[in-house]
């Protein structure tokens, strides 16, 4: 799968199915994606913009997830937190999009 | 009573003292920040602002985390759309609303095109019904959303919103309503109705001034760009230390109208119906406005070759009244919503607007038809003298 930079810079990493895209990024070593909470959903420094052709081989967010996402910036219609996004074999290629800013509720 | 009889409640209603007395404490003792989570004050503060929020909800059947405080009607219907817009702005450009709403909306999709935005501002019938076909033709796969209000606040009628939330629904558009007129007076749901977003005021149900609320759907999660930047209250939708007192007094008056609503409901169509009765005996007189489909606390009612300025003006003593909306009452223009009905400027110059609430007792309507008729006959025969 590829992590495009908030500088346009494409990371391109391995996966493997069962792996959170937050998890692949910290493999990869992207700092931007904190993961503050470790997956706990109380923060949204794992945001991430899913390319929108990828963006439906995902399950719908829960609730817990959008109220996070409600206090990301940058947000978009195609937002996702990168803990709850799990790869699999349909998701071979994903794109995902690094926002340039973040926002630490658990900091706030 | 004291003064002229109130026949302007679609202007503004008078408070519920049950609401009044809700309030009272939050201006004296109970003076606490309820986003001040350190101590008990703010903690009081913040729990009868909940309280106040889940009486809102279930107004509406919405859930109490769907309502967003705002400081009225208006701000409410900017944040809509102005928020949806900008914020699913660059994929989709197109709204569509309707020719009689609000100047708030109608002003707010003009501010929006000069974002780059485009519209389509639906016409009514000549009852001020829009047309459901000719809506579904307007959606395009370019649109963000629809905004079209429960009950006008000129004519009253009541346009049918479950049969647009389930176009909009089916097209994938969200749907706002301007309910500011509606919550509290008619059964609104916002799952049956498929409503994403609704404004309500808080002023306009026996509630304080100054306040009222943006329902905003949670499942699927409808999002905003916020109009104000700040400290993130409100989910981050609308910065802004929440006046506790207020949303108290709105909350009470909205635990009222659930109580009160199908029996004032019941009263009020007798009464306006006794007084449209009258009124309409009156020669050269018009209903304006759909007969069925209107919330009876409202009469539009022409007189025709009578300028409604000098009607009013005639029964200042007797009755306070308006010629349309009061916002745009100090204008001599005539009702743009009366022109969409097709009323010429003189018809639609010769209007006036009787609202009726809680406090309208069947004497005052005897009184008002009366004073109204007699108004009307000196006028008429004032122009004729004149003339002749």
């Amino acid at each position: 799968m590829t992590f495009v930079m908030p500088d346009g810079a494409r990371r391109e990493a391995d996966a493997a199915p069962g792996e959170t895209v937050l998890e692949i990024a910290q493999r990869l070593g992207v700092a931007e994606l904190e993961g503050a909470c470790e997956g706990a959903m109380a923060c949204s420094t794992c945001h991430v913009i899913v390319e929108k052709d990828w963006f439906s081989s995902f399950p719908e967010p829960s609730d817990d997830e959008d109220d996070m996402l409600d206090f990301a910036y940058g947000l978009s219609l195609t937002s996702r937190l990168g803990c709850q996004l799990v790869f699999t074999e349909h998701t071979d290629g994903l794109v995902v999009r690094v926002p340039s800013e973040r926002f630490n509720a658990l900091l706030e | 009573m004291t003064g002229p009889i109130y026949l302007d409640h679609q202007a503004t209603t008078p408070l519920d003292p049950r609401a009044m007395a809700a309030m009272r404490p939050f201006l004296e003792d109970r003076f606490g920040n309820p986003h001040s989570d350190h101590h008990t004050l703010g903690r009081d503060a913040a729990t009868a602002v909940e309280t106040a929020r889940a009486e809102i909800a279930a107004l509406i059947g919405a859930d109490s985390r769907e309502i967003v405080f705002t400081s009225g009607a208006t701000e409410s219907n900017n944040l809509a759309l102005k928020g949806v817009a900008r914020f699913v702005g660059n994929k989709r450009r197109h709204i569509v609303t309707v020719a009689t709403e609000h100047k708030c909306v109608l002003v707010s999709v003009r501010s929006l095109e000069s974002e780059g935005f485009t519209s389509t501002i639906l016409p009514v019938d000549s009852s001020g019904l829009v047309n459901l076909d000719t809506l579904a033709e307007a959606v395009t796969d370019d649109t963000v959303v629809v905004s079209v209000m429960g009950v006008n606040n000129e004519i009253g009628v009541i346009q049918p919103l479950q049969e647009i939330g389930k176009i909009c629904r089916a097209r994938g558009v969200l749907f706002h309503t301007d309910c500011a007129q509606a919550v509290g007076k008619i059964d609104l749901d916002v799952n049956e109705m498929c409503i994403d977003l609704m404004s309500i005021s808080s002023h306009k149900m026996y509630g304080p001034k100054g306040i009222g609320s943006l329902f905003v759907r949670r499942r699927p999660r409808v999002r905003l760009e916020p109009l104000f930047s700040g400290g993130g209250q409100e989910r981050g939708i609308r910065s802004g230390t929440l006046p506790a007192f207020l949303c108290v007094g709105f909350g009470a008056a909205a635990a009222a109208a659930q109580t009160d609503m199908t029996e004032e409901r019941e009263r009020l169509t007798l009464l306006s119906s006794q007084l449209k009765e009258k009124l309409l005996a009156i020669p050269g007189s018009e209903l304006n406005g759909d007969v069925a489909h209107r919330w009876p606390g409202n009469l539009n009612v022409s007189f025709t070759g009578i300028d409604a300025e000098a009607l009013l003006a005639a029964l200042r003593d007797d009755i306070a009244a308006a010629t349309g909306s009061a916002c745009t009452s100090a204008s001599v223009e005539p009702s743009y919503v009366l022109q969409a009905l097709g009323l010429d400027d003189a018809m639609a110059s010769s209007a006036i607007r009787l609202g009726l609430g809680r406090q309208t007792t069947a004497e005052e309507i005897e009184v008002a038809a009366m004073r109204i008729a007699e108004a009307v006959g000196a006028l008429r025969g004032h122009v004729h003298v004149s003339a002749a």
